[in-house]
């Protein structure tokens, strides 16, 4: 049976509310000097988030499919770009800023529209390196800029 | 008057020359914001509190917050500027709150006289801008003087009133709305515990021990967010756009436009200062009233000048308004203003009664800086007029890697760890896949920011009383804010089921 995304996200959120209420059954109760102790926010929220989940699960009851069929979504480009972009998150700091951003610039404009490379090359360029120089040389700032072994 | 001495010292504040460039470059970023079909104010604000953060970090910590914050609220309010060029000219509105411009305001392009409508818009908003302001300048001392008195239960009240009426006018299921609500609230209590120095739902981890960064959720909920979905849904508005002729009204429009900008002004300034009622539903009120008042109401919708005039004076007028809850209070009515409380928590200056003695130059320089920044985007908008309508032209396709782009740098340069990146991202998806199926997003923000006030003051009140939850109604104000609260969440349910149509904001 195919569920809709409002009975997945309620599922999901019934989960994680019941992560939070268990979880914060851990938390050492009383606080110094205080009967409310840290754990009782959290464990009140937790229900309330499981109790509308629950709300929202009946108000969809029999629906199963998302009701707009909003065309094809392009969710190649959006992969490709994203993967790109966590790429581009976890090697910042090992290969600089300068390198990771012109890679991840030119690589995020020929997945937008192909060709006119010198183009898409001069203004990735111009950016990583612009950004770079303004930031550290103007303003002081700290910013990994090329790879450790430069 | 107690209130003109300290608003002549804003300006002394705000007329330091970076500080104009500051709110200079605030307009002028805010415009191109509105412009941009895409990009709305709340991440266009969220985007350029990294940058300012890296800009203003040489000042000493008052001074950058007074710097940063004016031309973050300049992003804002210019961004109610901005949104109507695109309405007019190009039949799409450049954010929520414009979209009754396009009604009127794209048959009048249509009509020739695309100048006229763009130059009432801009004349419109800053006869709004400026009647918002003189309003947040006479109640500012008398609300945050009351404000003063309340307790740990009052304030606590007060927040929930102010959550549940974001709640109840959020998107189109209230359900989904305060289940944001709660998550953001949840999300709040990640950390180290402010009262007691425990730590919670850290598991070890050193990125967590100071709660998730609020500016990295709200970048990549409402900047990612829109880029994702802009990738996703091809959504190229190639439309062709009217070309610009004439740009000064006549006589007669501007005799025609008087009295709805008035009306507009007002209506949109007390909407602006409800709770969870912003510029779109300003916008759209007015639109209707105007229609309700006018002899030929048969005009409307073929390009009658009333339907630009109205509607683009009153989202201006409420986005001045909102300010005021904010400033005074310390509660945030819509999704961009919690996002520019979150920026001021940033710097360590708390919203509030407190904010106009703790830190003067921030509330008046602030102030003094929509004044002056209300001038120069009438400037900027009645000649420019033609410069901004060229940056619609701009291609999505450079424009979108850059800001995923500018957003990393932003996170990264403040918060420096990688965890932050990787948050970032997870948010961007999650914003995009909540926002498409109708969960509307400013209420998690709301939580976000408010979550640590909420709780503390609960559990403040809690202590006096030991425990007993009857102090929430014992207190005369503090019973008021909470009926109130209930009304806000109760009154769109009654009407729901007698089958009327509630008007929602979009927007948040």
């Amino acid at each position: 049976m195919a569920f809709s995304f409002d009975r997945y996200a309620a599922i999901i959120f019934i989960v994680i509310g019941a992560c939070f209420i268990f979880e914060s059954r851990k938390i050492s109760e009383t606080a110094y000097g205080s009967n409310v102790g840290p754990d009782i926010f959290p464990m009140g929220l937790g229900i309330l988030l499981i109790l509308l989940s629950l709300r929202l699960l009946f108000e969809t009851r029999g629906t199963s499919q998302d009701k707009a069929a909003t065309g094809a979504l392009d969710y190649k480009k959006f992969i490709i770009i994203f993967a790109a972009a966590i790429l581009y998150a976890l090697f910042l700091e090992k290969l600089g800023y300068v390198i990771t951003t012109f890679v991840f610039l030119t690589i995020g404009f020929q997945v937008m529209e192909k060709g006119k490379w010198l183009k898409s090359l001069v203004i990735a360029g111009g950016f990583s390196f612009g950004i770079y120089y303004v930031f550290v040389k103007v303003l002081d700032g700290t910013l990994p800029g090329f790879p450790v072994f430069f | 008057m107690e209130a003109l001495h300290f608003l002549g010292d804003g300006f002394s504040i705000a007329l330091q020359w970076h500080n104009i460039a500051f709110a200079f470059f605030g307009v002028l970023i805010g415009t191109a914001v509105g412009v941009l079909p895409g990009i709305g104010p709340m991440s266009g604000v969220a985007l350029l509190i990294p940058v300012t953060a890296t800009i203003t970090s040489g000042l000493d910590p008052q001074s950058a917050a007074a710097s940063s914050i004016i031309l973050l609220a300049g992003v804002y309010y210019g961004a109610m500027y901005g949104g109507s060029t695109t309405s007019i000219l190009l039949n799409t509105p450049g954010e929520s709150s414009s979209v009754v411009t396009v009604l009127d305001g794209y048959q009048m392009a249509k009509k020739g006289r695309a100048g006229a409508a763009l130059s009432i818009a801009a004349i419109g908003s800053f006869v709004a801008g400026i009647v918002s302001l003189i309003g947040l300048v006479l109640l500012a001392e008398p609300l945050s003087n009351i404000a003063l008195e309340f307790g740990p239960a009052e304030y606590f009240s007060l927040m929930l009133l102010g959550l549940c009426a974001v709640s109840g006018l959020a998107g189109s299921s209230m359900t989904k709305a305060l289940m944001m609500t709660v998550v953001g609230l949840l999300m709040a209590t990640i950390g180290i515990d402010s009262v007691s120095g425990v730590s919670r739902f850290t598991y070890d981890n050193p990125n967590l021990y100071s709660g998730l960064e609020f500016l990295t959720i709200a970048v990549g909920l409402f900047a990612l967010g829109e880029v994702f979905k802009t990738i996703l849904e091809k959504d190229n508005g190639d439309g062709d756009i009217i070309k610009v002729k004439k740009i000064l009204p006549t006589k007669q429009d501007l005799k025609d436009s008087a009295a709805p900008i008035t009306r507009g002004s007002l209506l949109g300034f007390f909407i602006g200062v409800l709770p969870g009622a912003g510029a779109t539903l300003a916008s759209f009120f007015s639109y209707i009233m105007e229609k309700k008042i006018s002899k030929d109401p048969k005009k409307f919708g073929q390009g009658a000048i009333e339907g630009v005039a109205a509607p683009e004076s009153a989202n201006n007028a409420a986005s001045g308004g909102a300010l005021i809850p904010l400033l005074t209070l310390g509660i945030p009515g819509s999704g961009t203003t919690a996002i520019l409380m979150g920026a001021l928590i940033m710097y360590d200056v708390q919203p509030g009664p407190l904010l106009f003695d703790d830190h003067p130059e921030v509330a008046w320089g602030l102030i003094a800086s929509m004044f002056i920044g209300n001038v120069m985007l009438l400037v900027l908008n009645m000649p420019l007029v033609k410069v901004f309508s060229k940056i619609i032209e701009t291609p999505k396709k450079y424009l979108l890697p850059i800001i995923i782009a500018i957003s990393i740098f932003g996170v990264y340069a403040v918060q420096n760890t990688m965890f932050d990146l990787l948050l970032l991202l997870a948010c961007g998806a999650a914003g995009y896949f909540l926002a498409k199926h109708d969960f509307p997003l400013a209420p998690l923000v709301l939580g976000l920011v408010l979550g640590p006030m909420i709780e503390n003051n609960m559990r403040r009140a809690l202590t006096g009383s030991d425990g007993d939850f009857m102090i929430f109604l014992q207190s005369p104000i503090s019973l008021i804010f909470l009926i109130f609260a209930l009304l806000w969440i109760l009154i769109p349910v009654v009407l729901k089921m007698r089958g009327k149509n509630v008007i929602t904001n979009e927007e948040g």
